[in-house]
């Protein structure tokens, strides 16, 4: 059986990388210490391979055919997509896949009622290419990213996503190769309306409730009460990007998540943060 | 408006949908956005608020409110994409019809 070994969610915002500089001096200091050591986290638990949940940001998901979930088979990504890259900041980089995992994956959440689509052509804009520099800026651990849709409704509920989490979970731990190390990680949210009436607000009073529901284990409650009509609530066109941290959440079995780094940033027009579950197992 | 009002078969939502991932189509949209608009099949709705980049019709024909920011990247540029950026200056005149 194949080991969990870190579990972690992160919001993934532009910003972050493309106009730091603008938040106010404490936030910046604090996000850049809370990525650092979110980076530090993941790296230092050495993974084989970084299974990367992100919310599709309408540029790979077809609008005539959109899928819950697509994963990612190639042997390699390229990021990111050209038009993207001064909006981001972040230099041209290459990125290791792992087919072998993609497609056992595909397999074996078919026979749990899980289906992902895939393809091996996807494009990353922020959802992965911020974490991926901000994290690991060697692009040196491998990742099969899945692109989940949370924001052309009908999207899947927390429930799925916490259900398929753990399916997920079982099929790493259960069928893949024995020794192989692998990280989980969710990338989207939190609080933010792109494009939306409420792009320049952050509702950080529900950013900090949802924090805490984590941080106290409340699966149960959060399943229960996060819906989309709440997440449509906290910030229109992007708070249901959360949707993605339930893979984790439910990988690592509704365990409690410590709170690496949160701030409301209303200059990057995104709540920013990050949460690490503590045993991976 | 909301992304539950979205019209996913609007043409103006596949037109952003494709150029974003193809910088040939990017170059197109800033040198030939009629031709564009005409070869994604935009009604003429569709294309007045393009022209007019007026993101308030945009919204309300269907177009998802993820791209409107995405469209005024699209005319203005990406670059520093800070609240006082072109890109987002135009974003605030074109759902309000004033500057920030």
């Amino acid at each position: 059986m194949a080991n969990i070994v870190c579990t972690m969610a992160v919001a993934h915002a532009p910003g972050l990388t493309g106009w730091l500089e603008v938040a106010t001096p404490q936030q910046q200091s604090n996000l850049k210490a809370g990525y650092a050591e979110l980076g530090r986290l993941l790296r230092e638990s050495r993974p084989d391979v970084i299974l990367g949940f992100s919310n599709d940001h309408l540029l790979n998901l077809p609008l005539d055919n959109t899928p819950d979930f697509c994963i990612g088979t190639a042997p390699e990504w390229y990021g990111p997509a050209p038009w993207f890259l001064d909006w981001l900041n972040i230099r041209p980089y290459r990125v290791g896949g792992n087919p072998q995992v993609a497609r056992t994956l595909v397999r074996e959440l078919d026979r749990r009622g899980v289906s992902f689509a895939f393809r091996d052509d996807l494009l990353f804009d922020d959802n992965f290419s911020v974490p991926l520099a901000t994290l690991t800026p060697d692009y040196d651990l491998p990742l099969v990213p899945v692109h989940m849709n949370c924001i052309v409704p009908p999207v899947p509920s927390a429930a799925r996503c916490f259900e398929v989490g753990a399916k997920v979970g079982e099929v790493v731990r259960d069928v893949l190769p024995e020794h192989l190390r692998v990280a989980i990680l969710a990338t989207g949210g939190m609080s933010h309306d792109p494009g939306g009436l409420r792009y320049f607000e952050i509702d950080e009073a529900f950013d900090r409730w949802f924090l805490a529901l984590l941080e106290n284990g409340e699966s149960e409650r959060a399943l229960a009460e996060c819906s989309f009509e709440r997440f449509l609530a906290a910030g229109d066109g992007g708070t249901a990007e959360l949707l993605s941290w339930f893979i984790p959440w439910g990988a690592a079995k509704g365990r409690k998540a410590r709170v690496v780094c949160y701030e409301p940033t209303v200059a990057m027009r995104c709540g920013m943060g990050g949460v690490v579950w503590e045993h991976g197992g | 408006m909301s992304i539950v009002d979205v019209v996913r078969t609007l043409p103006s939502n596949q037109m952003v949908f494709h150029v974003r991932r193809d910088m040939a189509l990017v170059q197109r949209f800033r040198v030939d956005l009629e031709g564009l608009m005409t070869s994604y099949g935009l009604a003429e709705d569709e294309k007045a608020a393009f022209r007019a980049q007026d993101l308030k019709r945009l919204a309300e024909l269907g177009v998802h409110p993820y791209f409107l920011t995405q469209i005024t990247r699209l005319f203005h540029g990406s670059s520093r994409n800070t609240q006082g950026s072109a890109a987002i200056q135009a974003y605030v005149k074109g759902l309000t019809g004033a500057a920030e």
